[in-house]
């Protein structure tokens, strides 16, 4: 029998933690990497680690349950992750994948389509949405849980959640270490949500590597200032490879052509940073390379063999936190 | 006797806001959205453009017969334009008004992030805004959008 931290007497992956460990994610909606503190992360990771390692049968923790997949933007791995972690959990699953089949190429507004899908009973929404402030909007619009997979270009809080459970995994801490982000850090959303994840660590230094154009947004500068976080811009290419020897993870992102208002623009930076042996050549040995997947050019293959390239368990990573994710805010069930 | 003394009669209760930066009456008069006011009442409006003015060189008045700006309305006028003053009329008296600023200004800004659920027109998000009035921005509820205070008056709804 699974169930919430504070029970006892039953077989309870939280049982397993220290008291302070309560579950302080059930029935939340995780709407933004800032809603998170730290205790709510090594509470997700430690769940993460629990069923990773197989001890925990939580194989019927969600039976019951059902759980809505709307994703209303192009999605590889975050739907099938958290479809196959709903369904290993035991879950029943409703998706809309592709909005063009569903009543929202008729029109229907995503805030109907919600209140129609909370009608049939459902326990919790995973939503992408093209639209930046559409997790929190749709959060609002139910007395549901909301997991937000990725709004627009503003966050993708479950991304920043298993990147920084990979890091905590390769470099054995998530304190204390420089981060290069290189790549499009302004229309990004996996950037906004690491950053706003880091922030919550101690000794976090991050290199924002971009041209002036994809640059991290204003608002993302703002919170880490407000955090004490240490950050530098480097805009020029020529510079990122003096930076190189400083970093212990370089996260790479792909140059997001669909959220580009202009595509003269980018023409302008495609192709701008290519990641690749010789790039690292300049780095420690132990150098981590991470990518939120899916890449175009940015990330040579010729990187995909070395020790360095982190960025497929990084992949495998968003089962396990997906599952916990799941488990916490659904509470497990007898 | 100024000269917009000659050229405005008194008013017996309303509102008149000063020291308007010139030229820039017309967005005070968006933010108050007179126009869904409703059409019985009698409320007047005097506009005087480009005035001569002791603090600001120029300025701009605008004097509302017979209509209180609320206190919601005066808050976010002491935020945009901090210059203004804000008096109150009852009974041909002047009072004064010197509001504080608002926490939240809520459905009198359009966000400038066109991708902000706030945009999609048929979707029933209300734009929420938090003021950060030390970092001189507010900042969108719902997509985190940054939009400098004084750039406020160009996305005003309405």
């Amino acid at each position: 029998m699974l169930s919430r931290g504070g029970d006892s007497g039953n077989k309870n992956i939280l049982g397993s933690f220290p008291q302070q460990f309560e579950n302080t994610l059930a029935g939340r909606d995780i709407i933004s990497c800032r809603d998170f503190n730290r205790e709510d992360v090594e509470l997700v990771f430690g769940v993460a680690e629990e069923i990773e390692s197989g001890v925990a049968g939580v194989e019927d923790a969600l039976r019951g349950k059902k759980v809505a997949l709307i994703f209303a933007e192009p999605s590889t791995r975050t739907f099938q992750s958290f479809y196959v972690a709903a369904k290993s959990l035991g879950a029943d699953v409703i998706s809309i994948h592709d909005p063009s089949i569903s009543s929202m190429a008729k029109g229907e507004t995503l805030y109907d389509t919600v209140k129609m899908i909370e009608g049939y009973g459902v326990d919790c929404i995973v939503l992408r949405h093209p639209a930046r402030g559409s997790a929190k909007f749709v959060a609002e619009s139910t007395s549901i849980p909301v997991i937000n997979a990725g709004s627009g270009s503003q966050e993708h809080p479950t991304q920043a959640l298993l990147d920084t459970f990979t890091i905590k995994k390769k470099l054995g801490r998530v304190d204390n270490f420089s981060m290069g982000m290189l790549g499009d850090l302004r229309f990004s959303r996996t950037i906004p949500s690491l950053c706003y994840l880091l922030s919550k660590h101690d000794g976090v230094r991050i290199f924002f590597m971009a041209p002036e154009l994809l640059q991290v947004r204003r608002e993302v500068e703002l919170h880490l200032s407000q955090r004490g976080v240490v950050f530098r811009k480097v805009v020029k290419s020529e510079e990122i490879r003096e930076i190189m020897p400083e970093l212990d993870v370089l996260y790479v992102t792909r140059i997001q052509k669909e959220r580009f208002p202009d595509l003269t623009e980018y023409e302008k930076v495609k192709g701008s940073y290519i990641v690749d042996m010789k790039l690292l050549s300049y780095g420690k040995k132990e150098l981590g390379v991470m990518h939120p997947l899916p890449r175009v050019d940015e990330l040579s293959p010729e990187v995909d063999s070395l020790p360095n390239a982190w960025y497929f368990e990084q992949a495998r990573n968003g089962l396990p936190i997906r599952k916990a994710l799941l488990y916490l805010i659904l509470g497990g069930v007898a | 006797m100024s000269g917009e003394s000659l050229l405005v009669r008194k008013i017996d209760w309303g509102t008149v806001l000063d020291h308007i930066p010139a030229w820039r009456a017309n967005q005070v008069l968006k933010l108050l959205n007179l126009e869904s006011l409703n059409r019985s009442s009698d409320i007047s409006v005097i506009v005087l453009y480009n005035v001569p003015s002791k603090k600001l060189g120029r300025k701009d008045i605008v004097k509302l017969y017979h209509h209180m700006v609320s206190e919601e309305e005066a808050k976010i006028l002491a935020l945009v334009f901090p210059q203004m003053t804000i008096n109150y009329i009852r009974d041909w008296k002047v009072e004064k008004h010197s509001p504080g600023l608002p926490e939240k200004i809520i459905g009198k800004i359009r966000c400038p992030e066109t991708t902000c659920i706030t945009n999609y027109e048929r979707e029933p998000a209300t734009p929420r805004y938090i003021v950060e009035r030390e970092h001189g921005v507010v900042v969108c509820e719902y997509c985190d959008t940054l939009l400098e205070i004084s750039r406020i008056p160009d996305f005003l709804k309405g």
